[in-house]
């Protein structure tokens, strides 16, 4: 045996690529959040209890407008066609920058949501972790002005993985961002500070079913690798253009590769996790996680899609053509019978991943720059979203029963107001980002001979809007109930969010050609 | 495009469009004074009323297709510019806006409005329906069109639902809904023309009269889909029958003067985007699917026209009444004769001043008895003899008596169909017969005979009970009771203010009835124009020839 | 022996694991499965790493192993904070979230 190993080394490696100094210039951004994450783990170590909360803050805000400031930086001299970094292993081309830019200017959105401390005295999040559930130092734990801070450099990691992710430009990498974005997420759902057990019930089953996951990834991974012999991207596309090898490998292998992604962005028949996870997480986290992973996750299926398998599209489009209608289905159908404002999202946000798979089908740069830009008008709504729900409040926490938001508009016009304006956001309607989104996205579909899915689409889209406007319904036209919630009044950081989401929101359903013309700015870089 | 103005009075159209827009911002933050925002939301109404007769002055009968237009980019990238304009028909549904605000304004004056409302809030929303309906009849983009006929719901779903009557939640989401799902799919339609265009030209583009030119030479299998598209959010709209459900629950749950924009105004965008959008942009379609929806047409007069006969509820007779002209409105324009569309144009006018009137009229009888159902009131005209005046020539005029504005249109419509389509017309025709039936059993039901109905006669005869003291007032009118009624309650004529409400729709009623020119002259050079782009040609021997370029 | 077999094998322990995560109701053997389902990952690498006659399978199956590891140290601190809650590590005494 250890002969055949022997000669197995003998025989010629091939040659090794040609190995460039690193240019860090492309991938400061990602430096920058790592490293700011790691030092966050510092400050937890070294600094006194007390400080930690305004270090992390300070910290986490710095590193997010650091990297965004030096992305901005590289973009005014970035080559067009995009450029390879870390020994090619990163591809830093005009998608990723733009998946970078809106990544970092939602986290910096949700980073301001988790840091607020006013709208839930302390925090939303648990002072100490440890504690059981139902307990006496649990129920003191409820009015303790403390929080684990561990939080931020957490949030700093996911982002940091998300990043990478949606530039990785072979499988192992992508593999390896998956789990980086992943487990700091898993931790951040167990930690919310009323709840607790739902909170923790919600971080199992995200772990469970998102290892469960990871797993297929991993495995199709591994058969693509056996396939063409190499991870990298474009050697699966050059492998798959050649017609001599095993077609059950690649299409195993992209199959298991395909159900781990279409996971994480939690498109139905895979989202099972999504309702569950996004109501028992804090809300805070539950923002940044819908904006930022569905952002991370499409980044990794439009670069798979578009760079490793265009050649073989006709072969699998129909069965994504299925999953998304799936999808848009499941999302429509079952958000009309949601209780919950948080689990209504969610199935929202399942009908949003379908439509976000029609754009991301259409294997044309129109496809692309219109999945793009959907990505960033999803992002900032859903983040506006959430951060109003954690205004909502009675004694016992966050008020997320729909019969708890009846009469609202009387209470507090102005969170009802906002709120319509999301929802009608993320119902498409015109002069909304959401709207834009949806045009560009269906434009792209119908340019790419996708006639019938763009009208599934299109009546889903009207369902869906049956359920946003309940709760407008809700909200407007009924009796507030004797007992309700109060609309907390937000402090500076959750207002500061929640107006620049809706800004951005507003901006791009009134001037999107700006956004518009980012996002087209060019394709991925096929090495 | 570069930013262009064209310069025939583009000012207009544009004032035209930010006013109502400037006015309900401005009623918003004057809406803590309830009595200054009704008078600056009067004033903005009039005002607004102003310029339309301004654009109306300016518009040159016989001269481009889309006058007074201007344009702007708004996405480059997709080829969408904000860009109006407006032609003969365009015009008069603004007028026909124009002159409806302010008659609105003046009848909701003193209009109960739930607790918690205000009457500021009430007409912003009015006012800025008005600014985006406008806005929908000048559009020239199609995708501007798109954005502002979905926009224009969220006002309307508002006035529904904060303002309306008891399942006023079930009426909103059920207007807006339909509407929402029509709109929709016309997206679909919206998008793959913009697509056939890229294909085309090279560059996508919305501008209608380029894709007018685009999409008319598609094949008809395309076209058909097209048309389909198109035709479901029109039909939603407008509402042909199968389509309709959701109006006769707006209307009943809307207040009485949200219905008479919802039905005189709202739904025309529907019977506008067959003349505007379907004839000339998808004239194989329109040809090949014409008895279709001459079908649906017919079914909408005979069904509306049997419902209306059999409604205990005012509010839903109306709605019905309206299906049965939304019939004849879709007949003619789908005979292809330029008579027949002359007659769908000016009928689109003179529904919304009669079915405008007759709405303000049931809703004043609404006011003064309290219930809308039919049987709760009778011999009403002994109480107030105006109104019963006013409602019976609402009532004529609804039911096309010659004389009155309506009788021109139908018979327009009717004389102009009959060449292509004799059959139709003479299952249509029934329905004008069935108009006077169920017009005129309605007056009789609440106006003649004896007092009686719970709505207006107590039930226990009140011996020296003071008759509802808290509504006593000059104007009540001393009727001798009728021997078996011992008391009624306090019911009065109309006052000062509904008078001069209904006074301009009396005016228009006759003068357009005996005078209907001013109106055909505007409208004719643009049916002409529809009907050379729809490369249709008049039935012979026709009184005049059409000329085509 | 040909190295298909170990292919075979490495599918055939992918199943036992996934199967496992979806029949059994503990927290810690649904983790234990996922854990094998990876360990089949790795043993496929390897084998393809032998047929392919390069390294880097191989080496990736390092990587996986260290994923591997921080994820059994993320995942058993969460089912830990649980099951000293509940006393019960299975999966389906937790119902608090359902439809």
């Amino acid at each position: 045996m250890s002969t055949v190993l022997l000669l197995a080394q003998d025989q010629p490696l091939p040659p090794t690529p040609k190995v460039e100094a690193p240019p860090l210039t492309a991938i400061w951004p990602i430096l920058i959040v790592l490293g700011a994450a790691c030092v966050g783990v510092l400050f937890e170590a070294f600094l006194p209890r007390h400080q930690r909360w305004p270090a992390q803050v300070v910290l986490t805000l710095l590193a997010v407008v650091g990297a965004g400031l030096q992305l901005a930086f590289y973009l005014t001299d970035a080559p067009a066609a995009g450029e390879l970094a870390m020994f090619g292993t990163l591809a830093v081309d005009r998608p990723a920058l733009f998946l970078w830019g809106t990544l970092l200017a939602l986290s910096f959105g949700a980073v301001l949501l988790i840091a607020d401390r006013s709208v839930e005295p302390g925090g939303a999040f648990v002072a100490t972790a440890a504690i059981r559930p139902g307990t006496l130092q649990d129920r003191a734990q409820v009015t303790a002005t403390g929080m684990q801070t561990e939080v931020f450099p957490l949030t700093l990691f996911a982002l940091g993985g998300m990043m990478i992710f949606c530039s990785a430009n072979d499988l192992l990498t992508m593999f390896i961002a998956l789990e980086v974005l992943s487990l700091p997420l898993y931790l951040m759902c167990g930690l919310a500070r009323r709840r607790r057990l739902l909170s923790q019930e919600a971080a199992v089953k995200y772990f469970l079913l998102g290892a469960f996951a990871s797993a297929f990834f991993l495995y199709g991974l591994a058969l693509l690798y056996g396939y063409a012999g190499s991870v990298r991207l474009s050697d699966i596309a050059a492998a798959a253009a050649g017609t001599d090898r095993s077609d059950t490998l690649l299409f195993a292998g992209m199959a298991l590769l395909i159900v781990g992604l279409l996971f994480k962005a939690s498109v139905g028949p895979f989202h099972t996790w999504t309702p569950d996870v996004y109501q028992g997480a804090p809300t805070p986290v539950t923002a940044f996680m819908a904006a930022c992973t569905k952002v991370a996750a499409f980044g990794g299926i439009l670069r798979v899609l578009q760079v490793a398998f265009e050649a073989t599209s006709w072969e699998w489009r129909s069965v994504l053509w299925g999953v998304a209608i799936v999808s848009m289905i499941i999302g429509a159908v079952l958000g009309l019978t949601q209780t919950d404002v948080k689990r209504m999202i969610a199935y929202s946000s399942v009908a949003h991943a379908g439509f976000l798979l029609v754009g991301a089908i259409a294997l044309t740069e129109k496809g692309l720059s219109a999945t793009l830009f959907y990505l960033l008008t999803y992002g900032f709504t859903t983040l506006a979203a959430f951060g109003v729900i954690s205004l909502v409040r009675d004694s016992s926490g966050e008020a997320t029963h729909l019969s708890q938001w009846a009469g609202l508009a009387k209470r507090s016009p102005l969170v009802a107001g906002v709120f319509t304006f999301i929802l009608l956001a993320l119902a498409g309607i015109p002069l909304t980002s959401g709207f834009v989104g949806k045009f560009v996205v269906f434009e792209a579909a119908l340019a790419d001979g996708m006639a019938p899915l763009v009208v599934i689409a299109l009546v889903a889209s009207a369902v869906a809007a049956f359920f946003y406007l309940r709760v407008i319904v809700l909200m407007y036209f009924s009796e507030p109930a004797a007992d309700g919630p109060t609309v907390t009044v937000p402090g500076a950081f959750t207002t500061a969010a929640i107006t620049l989401s809706v800004v951005v929101t507003l901006l791009l359903g009134i001037a999107p050609a700006f956004a518009l013309d980012w996002a087209a700015g060019g394709v991925f870089a096929i090495r | 495009m570069s930013p262009t103005v064209s310069g025939d009075g583009s000012w207009v159209m544009a004032v035209l469009l930010l006013l109502p827009l400037v006015g309900a911002g401005v009623v918003m933050a004057l809406r803590k004074n309830d009595r200054l925002a009704k008078q600056a939301a009067l004033v903005f109404s009039i005002g607004e009323l102003a310029m339309a007769a301004c654009a109306w002055g300016k518009f040159e009968a016989s001269g481009a297709r889309l006058q007074q237009s201007f344009s702007f980019d708004w996405i480059p990238s997709f080829g969408v510019h904000i860009s109006f304009g407006v032609d003969g028909i365009a015009l008069v549904m603004i007028a026909t806006i124009a002159v409806l605000t302010p008659i609105v304004i003046g009848a909701g004056w003193a209009d109960k409005l739930p607790e918690g409302r205000t009457a500021g809030g009430f007409f912003a929303l009015i006012l800025l329906e008005q600014a985006l309906t406008i806005g929908v009849f000048a559009a020239t983009d199609v995708f501007l069109f798109y954005v502002l006929f979905e926009i224009m719901l969220i006002p309307m779903y508002f006035l529904i639902g904060s303002y309306g009557g008891a399942r006023r939640q079930y009426a909103a989401v059920k207007f807006f809904l339909y509407s929402f799902l029509g709109g929709l799919i016309m997206l679909a339609s919206v998008i793959a023309c913009y697509v056939m265009a890229g294909d085309e030209l090279g560059k996508g583009t919305f501008d209608w009269q380029t894709l007018v030119g685009v999409v008319s030479d598609a094949p008809l299998s395309t076209q058909i889909w097209l048309f389909l598209g198109f035709f479901a959010a029109f039909a939603f709209k407008a509402p042909l029958v199968p389509f309709h459900t959701w109006l006769p629950d707006a209307t009943a749950e809307a207040p009485i003067v949200v219905g008479v924009l919802l039905v005189g105004v709202l739904d025309k965008v529907g019977t506008f985007g067959f003349l505007r959008y379907l004839l000339p942009m998808f004239p194989d379609a329109s040809k090949e699917l014409a008895p279709y929806v001459l079908v649906l047409a017919v079914a909408g007069i005979i069904y509306g026209a049997m419902l209306a006969s059999g409604q205990t509820d005012m509010k839903r007779f109306v709605a019905y009444v309206s299906i049965a002209h939304f019939g004849f409105i879709a007949l003619g324009i789908f005979a292809f004769s330029s008579q027949a569309m002359a007659g769908s144009v000016t009928y689109m006018l003179n529904h919304s001043i009669a079915t405008g009137m007759l709405i303000l009229v049931i809703g004043m009888v609404i006011s003064r008895g309290g219930s809308t159902r039919i049987a709760d009131y009778g011999g009403m005209s002994k109480l107030t003899p105006v109104l019963a005046g006013m409602l019976l020539i609402a009532g004529l005029s609804t039911l096309s008596l010659p004389g009155t504005n309506s009788f021109i249109s139908e018979f327009l419509v009717l004389i102009g169909s009959f060449p292509n389509q004799p059959v139709f017309t003479i299952i249509a025709t029934t329905g004008m017969v069935l108009a006077a039936i169920y017009v005129l059993w309605l007056y009789q039901r609440i106006m003649t005979g004896p007092l009686r109905g719970n709505a207006l006669v107590t039930q226990e005869p009140p011996i020296d009970a003071p008759v509802d003291a808290t509504s006593g007032g000059p104007g009540a009118v001393k009727v001798k009771l009728e021997p078996e009624v011992s008391a009624h309650k306090a019911i009065f004529d109309l006052n000062g203010r509904e008078k001069l409400v209904l006074a301009p729709l009396l005016l228009l009623i006759i003068g357009l009835g005996v005078y209907p020119k001013p109106v055909l002259d505007v409208v004719t050079p643009t049916v002409d124009a529809t009907m050379c782009e729809a490369a249709l040609v008049d039935p012979v021997p026709a009184e005049r020839q059409l000329q085509c370029q | 022996m040909t190295p298909t077999y170990y292919l075979l094998l490495s599918a055939l322990l992918f199943t036992i694991g996934a199967v496992g995560v979806l029949v059994r109701r503990n927290a810690i053997v649904v983790f234990m499965c996922i854990e094998l389902m990876l360990n089949a990952v790795n043993l496929t690498l390897v084998t393809f790493a032998r047929i392919n006659g390069d390294l880097s399978g191989q080496v990736m199956a390092f990587f996986v192993m260290v994923v591997a590891a921080a994820e059994v140290v993320v995942g058993l601190a969460i089912i830990m904070s649980i099951f000293r809650t509940r006393r019960t590590a299975s999966v389906d005494d937790s119902n608090l979230l359902k439809y």
